[in-house]
């Protein structure tokens, strides 16, 4: 909705995080941008691709991060200005490039937005990606509000040129996906041509190249650290010489400026926000340190700050600063729901660390309340799982393999993957899925199930992917199991879409980032290609589906079996006109012998719901996609569907 | 009036395929989402549906099967004859058509009478067992007399025929139907009849048994492919002893397996089963011992008298008095399996049979034992 | 523009597929252009595949907020779903607490398989009426079956919101925010604001 390409610099719009670092690059007039689809990291390069042709832009979704984040090297070392955006795991993929690229240098401004996860909420790891800074000495800037998004971004791009190093913008969910008030600043208008030749050398080298190098990034660093020491996103606020201080990053600032307010702790402590966590501005910290008894410390996920400041103020004891107490994750004072160092902070949070620290007492509720509370939840609030949609193909597919499985009549391994299908593992997924990871981990770790036999390992392994996760990251792993005769039956899930990021693109859509036609990329092509069986099936023939995987569940070696259906929920989907489907209520049979309420107690398509007062099933109408597969499904024949003219 | 406890698929599991004394009939199948035929060799519980009591349990001829209480639902009465189970007489007879006789295994009885039932109006539709290869079988439901023709020929693979009955009643608005079945598929559709479920029973106008020793599982196929390859067969029989071969019949040859090579293809609950001669239903077809255009019959029900009644005024078939020499061998047979199903020594695999002690004791102990 | 409270704190909470975030959206984008300032806190992705979802709106003007609103610090809650109002009444209600809740259940699989029980409309909004100062409870779907579509529920509890006066935020701008959403559609969306507008007014607390 937010317009981020409009050209009125100081005009105020309310943008979500990822449009502000979207918009940041527009300010920093960036010429060339990647990524892969990621929570929460997918809108940045989502909303440069729909402004990409206005302000002339390359923007590509990459077949996955590494290749994203080489592509959009390449751009930079041609001069011009180039954007990578993922979620935190996409850094993993690319991590070979980010060890070297730095060694190697870059020429035109070079950012990388990596969007971590606490808690976890759509994510297999608690990655903090900080620690990449440190590890492959990259310039970090972590923003703490909307705007500070938009303007880091701006800014990194400065430093990156100036100083030829990619530099590294960190973002959590709750920046990410927040919406907070943008002031705007204005969009360059020179452009750029880009310039590479034979001439050029581009390279982290090799043994005493590499150390040189090495030794130059070392230098670049020190340079940044000078900046870093000036800059105008490292804040403090609170009591002058304070000897309790917050020290804290990111969302933890207005946070932590909560909480001092709710305790009245404003005239107490001192709060010394830090937008540039690595290299650490050493001297703005010893300015004050120097007066610190106390050190509260206040960040998402891992102890990065708090590490790397203790190692400083161990250093400062020479020049006598301290002793200081420490508090934060390793005196378990600031923990999540599930301890320290995991989980998401709140204000809360840092209320409760606070509290136990000063030994204040505070209730956000009077008690009499927090304990009616206990009690009315406890009886009245049923849990909510995750279900597949109402339409969804996956819940076929699943449904499909669980029979085929029970046809089998033996166990099977089943290994699972990362995309809307992950939730194959739970019971709207029928259970099925018994492994899950990263991106591939469901082929790659087939390829070790799958060749236990002189273990005596030797049940069948069946492997399930996504159509994006096949282009992304499972081809060197089919490759293996033809190569390294693994016994797998692989079943790719193809919706024709990345659903749950958002419903990207991605190289068998025939579409690209801009909606242009582009080459569509057969999966079935390139398994034929490696020499496998493939055959391709639409899971919503279920009679066809349960026969294809049984039967292929007795043979030996790879192969192949594409489920193919599109999501319900995919533009093009959501315009087709659908059919009303309703349940004929004399001929549901409900609870009785026969059925048993199978299409909403065992199918679970949330589409369908239970009348408790009449014993029937009800479609609901607001959730129901009319995919007709309950209609296909019910024994008695009791539901419906109304085509509409 | 209901002859079995009511009990659901968690016992179905323990006590029937758990013990693999699935006979593949079909009688749970298509019942339910919760139960699936895996491709004719067997019942499989995809899922407990959470229910105490079900159809399924009931219908199958492998879970309590209280011989007694089904003989006085069916036939008004306890049997009497307890060799070859109620029946009003016994003969033998061969259909006229050359048609039927062109295409059946041996006297084409059973093609005459579903035909003759279809063409006068007795019956609406029929399901019979079909094969495409003339060696595996699929159920099928026919309506004209073409369609049973293609029917037409002994099967020795199991048959889901009786997964077909629920789905023809749906089919089939208000009509009636024949069926004809094994042993085990004819008791588990008279179980249908007795029970406390809503079944349409009165929908079922006729029940045609077929004589029965044993079946193969599907499985045997790999054996008879392994064998002969992909060869098109024309017939496949199992003659009569001494003769102890499985015939395989193609174009231009005939084959014998030995059956030695095959019995470990047979279905385990074969050897479980105490009904040779079909008991429960109307009417019985069997082979007849060294002639091969000739069927025997036994006449249970009223409806299968006037059935064959019918059929023999109207010259549809030929019938004969049985030889009392033919007579005692089958009777003799007959009490053979019963005696070795008694005696069985895993006692579990038979507690589903349930009966009269005093018959128990008549079948172990005599001879002959009217 | 004056809050009554600084920061003053919204909850629009729901199942995952009721349109909560489009909601949030557009009281946000209201409130922007009344001259408030505002923080959302959302959350995307595998937590809507069907699952509780709440997104926090946070208006302010003397100083900025984070987008979580702490532990019983919701002065209002828009509740789109009868269940999940309760359950973010627990986390972040207090007695001063105003709800308006659409009482349209949805059974979570959980329920619908059998493993948990859901509890009857009245008991829960007995529970929600015991931990909030006022609830008004609108039948916000039949409401938009008028407008047209059952689906526009969530546009009707903006109506209630705005049309209650529990928030500064003005009728007219709201409209505005819709029309430039919806452009050329808007039709309906207005008729389903409206139709919760007027509700609300001649709504009495429970």
């Amino acid at each position: 909705m937010s317009n981020i390409s409009i050209d009125e610099p100081r005009k105020k719009l309310l943008l979500m995080g990822n449009e502000a670092i979207a918009r940041g690059a527009l300010e920093a007039g960036v010429n060339f941008c990647t990524g892969y689809p990621g929570n929460p990291a997918s809108e940045i390069l989502g909303t440069l691709a729909k402004v990409a042709e206005k302000f002339e832009m390359y923007v590509e979704w990459s077949v996955n991060e590494i290749v994203a984040l080489e592509a959009a090297g390449a751009a930079t070392a041609a001069g011009l200005r180039a954007l990578t955006a993922m979620k935190n795991l996409g850094a993993n993929v690319c991590a070979d490039f980010l060890m070297t690229v730095n060694l190697s240098g870059t020429k035109g401004g070079f950012v990388l937005v990596t969007g971590d996860d606490p808690l976890a909420h759509s994510t297999t790891t608690e990655l903090d990606t900080r620690n990449y800074a440190r590890l492959a000495d990259i310039p970090l800037l972590e923003p703490a509000t909307i705007q500070e998004a938009k303007d880091m971004t701006r800014y990194a791009f400065e430093l990156s040129e100036e100083l030829g190093l990619l530099c590294m913008l960190r973002t959590v969910t709750r920046l990410s996906h927040s919406r907070g008030v943008v002031t705007l600043g204005p969009i360059p208008s020179k452009k750029r041509l880009a310039e590479f030749s034979s001439q050029d050398l581009w390279t982290s080298g090799s043994s005493s190249i590499t150390c040189m190098l090495h030794s130059v990034l070392h230098e670049k660093m020190k340079n940044v650290q000078t900046k870093f020491e000036e800059s105008e996103f490292n804040q403090y606020v609170g009591k002058q010489d304070a000897e309790f201080l917050i020290v804290t990053s990111g969302t933890g600032w207005l946070y932590s400026l909560e909480a001092i307010n709710l305790l009245r702790l404003q005239d107490d402590v001192g709060i010394l926000k830090l937008g540039t966590t690595w290299p650490l501005p050493e001297k703005l910290l010893a300015s004050y340190l120097k007066y610190t008894r106390e050190v509260l410390f206040v960040e998402e996920i891992d102890p990065f700050l708090e590490q790397n400041v203790k190692m400083t103020a161990a250093e400062l004891q020479a020049e006598g600063i301290g002793p200081i107490k420490f508090y934060g994750q390793k005196s378990n004072h600031v923990r999540g729901e599930f301890g320290a160092g995991t989980g998401e902070i709140n204000v809360n949070t840092v209320v409760k660390a606070l509290m136990e620290i000063r030994k204040i007492e505070y209730l956000p509720r009077r008690s009499e309340y927090s304990e009616k509370v206990q009690k009315i939840i406890s009886s009245y609030t049923p849990p909510r799982s995750m279900s597949f949609c109402a339409g969804c193909p996956h819940r076929a597919s699943f449904w499909g393999i669980k029979k085929a499985i029970k046809w089998y009549g033996q166990d099977v391994i089943v290994t699972g993957d990362i995309g809307c299908y992950s939730l194959g593992l739970l019971p709207t997924g029928f259970s099925v899925e018994k492994t899950l990871h990263c991106m591939g981990a469901g082929l790659g770790t087939a390829n070790g199930f799958g060749n236990l036999k002189k273990f005596g390992l030797d049940k069948p392994v069946i492997a399930v992917s996504g159509d994006s996760t096949f282009y992304h990251a499972c081809i060197p792993a089919l490759i293996n199991a033809k190569w390294n005769q693994a016994n797998i039956l692989y079943v790719v899930l193809d919706n024709n879409t990345t659903a749950m990021t958002g419903h990207q693109p991605h190289p068998g859509s025939g579409v690209n980032a801009l909606g242009s036609p582009s080459p569509r990329i057969s999966i079935e092509d390139i398994c034929k290609s490696i020499g496998l069986e493939v055959r391709v099936q639409d899971p919503f023939d279920l009679e066809y589906a349960v026969q294809n995987i049984y039967q292929m569940l007795q043979t030996e070696g790879i192969k192949v079996l594409i489920f193919r259906h599109d999501c319900p929920l995919t533009e093009a989907q959501r315009r087709e006109k659908k059919p009303v489907i309703y349940v004929d209520q004399d001929k549901c049979i409900g609870e009785k012998c026969g059925c048993v309420r199978f299409c909403n107690r065992v199918f679970k398509c949330p589409g369908i719901t239970w009348d408790y007062t009449k014993g029937k099933a009800k479609i609901d109408e607001l959730i129901c996609t009319g995919c007709r597969l309950c209609a296909d499904l019910c024994p008695e024949g009791a539901i419906k569907v109304e085509e509409t003219v | 009036m209901s002859a079995t406890p009511l009990k659901g698929p968690n016992e179905l599991q323990e006590q029937v395929l758990a013990k693999k004394l699935c006979s593949a009939c079909g009688a749970c199948t298509n019942l339910c989402p919760y139960i699936d035929m895996v491709e004719g060799k067997g019942a499989i519980i995809i899922e407990p549906c959470g229910l105490n009591e079900g159809k399924c349990y009931n219908f199958c001829p492998k879970t309590h099967l209280d011989v007694p209480a089904l003989d006085k639902i069916v036939f008004g009465s306890y049997r009497e004859d307890l060799a070859l189970g109620t029946n009003i007489s016994v003969m033998k007879a061969r259909a006229v058509d050359s048609e039927i006789n062109e295409v059946a295994q041996y006297g084409g009885v059973v093609s005459a009478l579903v035909t003759y039932a279809l063409e006068t109006g007795e019956v609406d539709a029929a399901v019979l067992a079909k094969s495409q290869d003339q060696i595996s079988a699929e159920p099928a439901l026919v309506r004209s007399r073409k369609q049973v023709l293609e029917c037409a020929g002994s099967k020795y693979l199991v048959c889901p025929t009786v997964s077909r009955v629920s789905e023809t009643m749906e089919q089939i608005r208000g009509g009636k139907f024949c069926v004809v079945g094994t042993p085990c598929q004819i008791t588990a559709i008279r179980k249908m009849q007795a029970s406390n479920f809503e079944t349409q029973v009165d929908r079922i106008g006729l029940l045609i048994g077929l004589f029965c020793t044993w079946a193969f599982s599907p499985d045997v196929r790999s054996l008879i492919r392994e064998t002969f390859g992909q060869v098109k067969v024309v017939k496949v029989d199992v003659p009569p002893p001494p003769a102890n071969i499985f015939v395989v019949q193609t174009e231009d040859k005939r084959f014998g397996i030995p059956l030695d090579n095959l019995r470990r293809f047979i279905m385990p609950s074969c050897n479980v089963c105490f009904d040779m001669t079909n008991e429960f239903s109307d009417i019985s077809v069997g082979s007849v011992e060294g002639e091969e255009n000739w069927n025997t019959i036994i006449v249970r029900t009223k409806k299968g008298e006037e059935l064959l009644q019918a059929a023999k005024n109207t010259g549809i078939l030929e019938v004969r008095p049985l030889e009392q020499e033919r007579l005692n061998h089958l009777r003799e047979a007959s009490l053979i399996r019963k005696k070795r199903v008694l005696t069985e020594k895993e006692a579990d695999k038979v507690a589903y049979l349930r009966i009269r002690d005093e018959d128990k004791s008549k079948i172990i102990h005599e001879k002959g034992g009217s | 523009m004056s809050l009554r409270e600084d920061p003053l704190n919204i909850i629009v909470t729901g199942v995952g597929g009721q349109g909560n975030i489009l909601a949030s959206l557009i009281i946000a984008s209201t409130a922007v252009q009344d001259g408030v300032s505002v923080s959302v806190g959302e959350t995307y992705g595998a937590s809507q595949r069907g699952g509780a979802v709440m997104s926090h709106i946070r208006l302010f003007e003397k100083r900025q907020y984070g987008p979580l609103i702490p532990e019983g610090k919701a002065h209002i809650i828009l509740g789109f779903e009868p269940v999940e109002c309760l359950r973010t009444i627990g986390g972040f209600g207090n007695q001063g607490t105003k709800v308006i809740v659409n009482p349209r259940p949805i059974y979570s699989v959980d329920v619908l398989s059998g493993e948990a029980k859901y509890p009857s409309i009245d008991e829960v909004l007995n529970a929600i009426k015991e931990l909030a100062d006022n609830v008004y409870v609108v039948q916000a779907v039949k409401l938009a079956l008028e407008a047209e579509d059952a689906i526009l529920q969530n546009i009707v509890m903006i109506g209630c919101l705005i049309g209650s006066e529990f928030t500064p935020l003005k009728n007219e701008t709201a409209r505005g925010v819709i029309k430039e959403i919806f452009l050329s559609k808007s039709e309906r969306y207005l008729a389903a604001f409206e139709l919760g507008a007027k509700e609300i007014k001649k709504t009495k607390p429970l």
